[in-house]
């Protein structure tokens, strides 16, 4: 269904499109609110975003995509309620589970000491039929900073640009840059964990 | 010439279309000559498809949600 189809249903009060809207768009309405007040108050902030949603509906012009509306309105209610104590941004890297791919896997002239061996599924969905891998990827994005994890997800699992994701969260591109490399690299270090070794 | 260590420090960008046509030149000129970073691409690339198609946390209070908020709509105007 597209934006405007939904829109019309919405403006209308029905349930059903309101049940729609929530399911497509509250995870990346999370991870902003995540990204920004942090997993205590994300979801109360995501409950007001919807709120303000819901009155301000008629005056939504269509001028961006209706996914971008509702991110804006839930980093704005998000950073409205963080007004008076703004977090630094903290590029500050927490250890990961597996780790990342760091210095030691290279050489002093820049080659690889240990490199990436063959795993053994080459599809996304073969290796997460696998329930410990699943269970071990959480963890280990469970363990990502909040504004680390939040850029992860959008980016990957929302699809947005990353200039999107900078104006959203109020932080620089290469600030973003570097918290999405170094989510990635996590990942990376625990699917290659598990290939070798079979266990998380 | 691009060592490995730096393509590595670099493929976030590579991937994400952040470079400059020089950059990404040295990228594929690396690339066609190195198999262990063609691989760590690959691997790369995996592990975005492997977190794209994580399953979502299921939303445990959807329909009372949905409710509300049709509510609220029809009580707005």
């Amino acid at each position: 269904m597209s934006d405007t189809d939904l829109l019309d249903r919405l403006l209308a009060g029905e349930q059903k499109a309101y049940r729609e809207l929530v399911a497509r768009y509250q995870g990346a309405m999370r991870a902003v609110a995540y990204a920004i007040v942090g997993s205590r108050n994300a979801d109360e902030v995501v409950q007001d975003a919807w709120l303000a949603v819901v009155r301000s509906l008629s005056g939504f012009q269509g001028r961006s995509s209706l996914k971008t509306w509702l991110l804006t309105i839930t980093a704005n209610t998000a950073k409205t309620r963080l007004k008076h104590n703004r977090r630094e941004v903290l590029l500050d890297d927490l250890a990961a589970p597996h780790g990342t791919v760091g210095e030691e896997r290279f050489s002093d002239d820049g080659h690889w000491l240990l490199a990436p061996h063959a795993w053994h599924q080459d599809s996304p969905e073969a290796l997460l039929t696998e329930d410990e891998l699943r269970e071990c990827l959480e963890h280990t994005l469970a363990s990502l900073s909040e504004l680390q994890a939040s850029v992860l997800v959008l980016r990957e699992r929302q699809g947005l640009e990353l200039e999107a994701i900078c104006n959203l969260l109020d932080i620089s591109l290469s600030n973003a840059r570097v918290l999405l490399h170094r989510a990635r690299l996590k990942v990376f270090a625990t699917l290659e964990h598990f290939e070798e070794t079979g266990q998380c | 010439m691009l060592t490995c260590k730096e393509l590595v420090a670099h493929s976030s960008d590579y991937l994400d279309g952040q470079m400059t046509l020089r950059q990404r030149l040295a990228v594929r000129a690396h690339l066609a000559m190195c198999g262990n970073c063609r691989r760590f691409i690959r691997q790369m690339k995996l592990t975005q498809a492997v977190i794209r198609q994580m399953p979502e946390d299921e939303l445990p209070e959807l329909d009372a949600l949905a409710e509300r908020l049709a509510q609220a709509r029809r009580h707005n105007d």
